[in-house]
């Protein structure tokens, strides 16, 4: 994928999401968070993507140090999913980026969930989505 | 059983019975005052059962395992100082605990005050047994703790709040210092164990030598000055009494407050024979001695005269101390630990009478108190018994150590010269002078002269058994050690002040040694106490006049002009750090966020754009971007809510569209389940809601977000851009690793999951807690009820 327009995505994303969070309506910043959210994820997920074609992967030096197994984000050297076959050696997508986005999605969830049940509550409390008319959140 | 296992048993027996006192209260009710005592009576045996072979000269020492990985040990060292201090805090202990039984109200909390008068006796055994510096520290400040609670018994006063307040932040402060002290201690000779360091005359050498001796001997006497009341720290203990009286005849008089002496004592043979030692210690010693004497003349409060009394006989054995590193040291040592002794038991005695006089006359003001004696002749008996020793009256023990200090003041002035072979023993005597006015005004005050009927209640009568019998028993030690003082000090002091000098002290107290120097001194402080006390009035009055034109002069004046500063500036600072609505704090957190991310990437990279990127975009990549993008504006802009809703799943399907196309069929997975697990929730909640909201923006405040967004938006794109160049890659990825290792090790072909699972399967565990956080915190916000409308 080309990592330029990527990164412009994932920013813009972040911009939206942080103009959504600045609002006075509870859902919208609830909204609001889960675009960054969703933002955040691709940003770890697509710093594993290093390289494109400025900077070689394959160096010597990590031919030497992996045994057997090497693994690649080059997408021109036709890339695998992290899933080793039995016995043969492999190029691979970097897999610990997809470990640490994947416990991000689902801590995400029950953020968000909670985030969601909060204002509801805080609806049910105040009659109101409007933040800036709950006073007792003051300090 | 072995002695250490007395020892160590002594400790723990305290802490681990009052764990379960609440549990025991529920089967003895109002009862549960003698379960306390008898857990006091068990530790007094112990330690009274190892006595015969501390006396005969033997140490105990011994250590448990605690944490093995750290090489720290909970270890034990018992001589004769330790043990005495021992069998002082839990004999003490045992009568305050008696008392009251018939002190407290059986409406009273006392599961509460009794577990933590047994936590406290548990961290003060702890304290004097204590084998190395930083279990020592910690036991120490266990016992500012639960001082702490103990002032602030009654949790509805102001002035009980403000009493502990102060107790916690001078004597643990001063802990803190004296926990820097051992650390350097440790950094100069090698060693936190106290024993040792005792034993080895290298390092104790090389510590009198080193330039940071003075350092550390002065952050070591910060933390015992504070804890013993001595100084400037003086002010903490008159506020203290507003605690229970019990409390304060335990913890303010006889135990907690020696703390500091103990220390001194057991420091002694590191620091003393130093000019430092001598000046420090002495200094404050006798400055104290004559400053709490003298404003003691200004109290009301019975209990605020024992209060500065105490201070000023402490001061005593700070004085002593210090003068070892002069004259031979046997004499100052062995005046001093003796006379720790019996300022425990006369003292302890004083503040149960003045308990039991507050508690029939109902007040503690002596100026309303008057001519109890007729109404309350046996507290009047052993009132003035315990008076007579403080002031030192023969054949009461007060005297024998009162003579001693005559004795070691005589004998430093003359060893100094010059002026001070007058000014050492004239300070001595004028500290006498001021015991001799306030001991005799407690009892005048409370006892003799004109009943004053307005202020009391009709009928005033000697106290119950339970209060009357400690009082009595401490009496009675009092004039014992009087006129038999060779067991006390075979058995007690001898034993103490080898454990001080590390040598062997042959001490013989008698009651009567013939018409010597002392004695002289004693007639005179009598026929001077007598003169100043016709005056005892005047220079109250003039004190108080003095204190509302110079307030300045007060340390107290000082203190509250510290925390209430304090206390001001951090309203003022709270107010400022949280205005109530939420924005200004994500405004915050977004600027500094950019400021973060961004200006170190352009410090790591020197350019925030990298020059070479690629604008070669494929159809489908730009197609799937582009309607992420859409989707994201449309998210915002649409009004209702549940079209925003499907604006955002339909983000999250195209991110897991992203991560199919990018080789990631695990978080694709995810993703999936996650977003349509998220819209189901999302549905469920908005229609039990109002379906819009209309937010009008202002332009202004329109400009101000879009301008924060934007900048937003560029530090991410600055960040990944680097990040996406691998520039910002200074370290090699650890992923070479799981890929080498998830077969062989794993015995899992999927990396992705053996990491999740295997590899760093905490991280997946504190997932599921936050998960489970989660669940608890969505069902009880459904269940509870709504409060306020």
């Amino acid at each position: 994928m080309n990592n330029t327009l990527l990164s412009i995505t994932i920013a813009l994303l972040f911009g939206i999401g942080t103009f959504m969070i600045l609002r006075k309506d509870i859902i919208k910043i609830v909204l609001g968070m889960t675009i960054l959210s969703h933002s955040a994820n691709l940003l770890i997920f697509s710093s594993g993507i290093t390289g494109g074609k400025t900077v070689p992967i394959i160096t010597e030096e990590i031919a030497q140090h992996t045994t057997g197994i090497i693994f690649t984000d080059d997408l021109v050297n036709g890339i695998l999913a992290p899933i080793v076959p039995e016995g043969t050696e492999m190029l691979f997508v970097d897999p610990m980026v997809q470990a640490l986005t994947l416990t991000a999605i689902v801590i995400s969830l029950a953020t968000t969930s909670f985030l969601l049940i909060l204002s509801y509550r805080v609806y049910k409390e105040h009659n109101t989505t409007d933040v800036s008319k709950v006073r007792r959140l003051r300090g | 059983m072995d002695n250490f296992t007395a020892i160590a048993l002594a400790v723990f027996l305290p802490f681990a019975l009052a764990f379960v006192l609440p549990l025991v209260e529920k089967l003895l009710k109002g009862y549960i005052g003698w379960y306390a005592f008898s857990v006091a009576l068990l530790s007094f045996g112990l330690i009274a059962w190892v006595l015969p072979v501390i006396s005969d000269g033997d140490t105990i020492q011994g250590s448990i395992r605690w944490l093995p990985s750290l090489s720290i040990d909970l270890s034990f060292y018992a001589d004769g100082l330790s043990t005495m201090f021992g069998l002082i805090v839990s004999g003490i202990g045992m009568m305050i605990l008696w008392y009251s039984n018939g002190y407290m109200s059986k409406k009273e909390d006392l599961p509460r005050y009794y577990q933590q008068l047994l936590f406290f006796m548990g961290a003060m055994l702890g304290m004097v047994f204590s084998a190395n510096t930083l279990q020592l520290f910690i036991f120490w400040e266990l016992t500012s703790i639960t001082s702490f609670m103990l002032i602030g018994y009654w949790r509805n006063k102001p002035a009980s709040i403000y009493g502990a307040t102060k107790s916690l932040l001078l004597t643990a402060g001063g802990g803190l210092f004296m926990l820097a002290g051992f650390i350097l201690l440790r950094s100069i000779t090698g060693s936190f164990e106290l024993a040792t360091l005792l034993h080895d005359p290298a390092a104790i050498a090389s510590l009198k030598t080193d330039p940071l001796f003075l350092t550390t001997l002065i952050l070591i006497i910060i933390g015992a000055a504070a804890k013993s009341a001595q100084g400037p720290f003086y002010i903490w203990l008159p506020n203290a009494m507003e605690a229970p009286t019990p409390v304060s005849g335990f913890l303010h008089s006889a135990t907690m407050v020696k703390a500091g002496i103990y220390l001194l004592a057991r420091i002694h043979p590191l620091f003393s024979g130093t000019e430092a030692w001598f000046i420090i210690v002495s200094g404050l010693g006798i400055f104290t001695m004559l400053l709490a004497g003298f404003l003691a003349f200004r109290q009301t409060d019975i209990k605020a005269i024992l209060a500065y009394s105490t201070i000023s006989q402490l001061a005593y054995m700070f004085t002593m101390y210090g003068y070892t590193t002069y004259h031979e040291p046997g004499i100052g040592v062995a005046a001093a630990t003796f006379h720790l002794l019996n300022h425990a038991t006369f003292k302890a005695c004083l503040f149960l009478v003045a308990g039991i006089v507050a508690h029939e006359a109902a007040t503690r003001d002596i100026r309303k108190l008057g001519g109890l004696r007729k109404e309350m002749p046996i507290t009047f008996i052993i009132a003035t018994i315990a008076a007579l020793s403080m002031i030192g009256i023969p054949p009461l023990n007060g005297f024998l150590s009162k003579e001693m200090f005559y004795e070691t003041s005589l004998e430093m002035g003359h060893l100094l010269g010059g002026v001070f072979t007058y000014l050492i023993p004239a300070a001595a005597l004028l500290g006498g002078v001021f015991t001799f006015a306030y001991s005799v005004k407690f009892i005048d005050g409370i006892f003799l002269g004109e009943r004053k009927k307005e202020h009391l209640p009709e009928h005033i009568h000697d106290p119950s058994f339970n209060m009357l019998a400690p009082a009595g028993l401490l009496a009675g030690l009092v004039v014992l050690i009087g006129l038999f003082p060779s067991v006390a000090v075979h058995y007690l002091i001898e034993p103490a002040t080898e454990g001080i000098l590390l040598e062997n002290v042959d001490l013989h107290v008698k009651l009567w040694h013939g018409f010597t120097t002392p004695l002289i001194m004693t007639i005179i402080t009598l026929i001077l106490g007598i003169l100043v006390y016709t005056k005892y009035d005047d220079i109250g009055e003039r004190q108080d006049k003095m204190n509302v034109r110079y307030p300045w002069l007060s340390i107290n004046y000082f203190y509250d002009m510290i925390v209430d500063g304090a206390k001001n500036k951090s309203s003022v600072f709270a107010a400022f750090m949280q205005p109530g609505p939420v924005k200004p704090y994500l405004v915050s957190l977004i600027v500094l966020f950019i400021v973060l991310g961004a200006i170190p990437t352009f410090f790591v990279t020197a350019t925030l754009i990298p020059a070479n990127l690629n604008f070669n975009i494929p159809l489908y990549e730009g197609i799937i971007l582009g309607l992420v993008i859409i989707s994201a504006i449309a998210t915002a802009v649409l009004r209702k809510y549940l079209q925003a809703v499907i604006a955002v799943s339909a983000l999250g399907y195209l991110v897991s569209l992203i991560y199919i196309y990018l080789q990631a069929p695990d978080l694709a997975i995810t993703q999936i389940l996650v977003e349509t697990l998220f819209t189901i929730i999302f549905v469920l909640v908005i229609v039990k809601i109002p379906q819009t909201f209309k937010e009008t923006i202002s332009t202004p405040v329109m400009i101000k977000d879009l301008t924060i967004s934007a900048a937003v938006a560029l530090t991410v794109l600055v960040l990944s851009l680097n990040v996406n160049q691998g520039i910002v890659a200074p370290f090699e990825s650890l992923s070479y690793y799981f890929i080498e290792n998830s077969v062989s090790l794993a015995a899992g072909h999927n990396i992705v999951n053996v990491i999740l699972v295997d590899f760093r399967a905490y991280d997946t565990l504190g997932e599921i807690v936050v998960l489970c956080l989660a669940a608890f915190g969505v069902s009880n916000l459904i269940k509870s009820g709504v409060e306020r409308k």
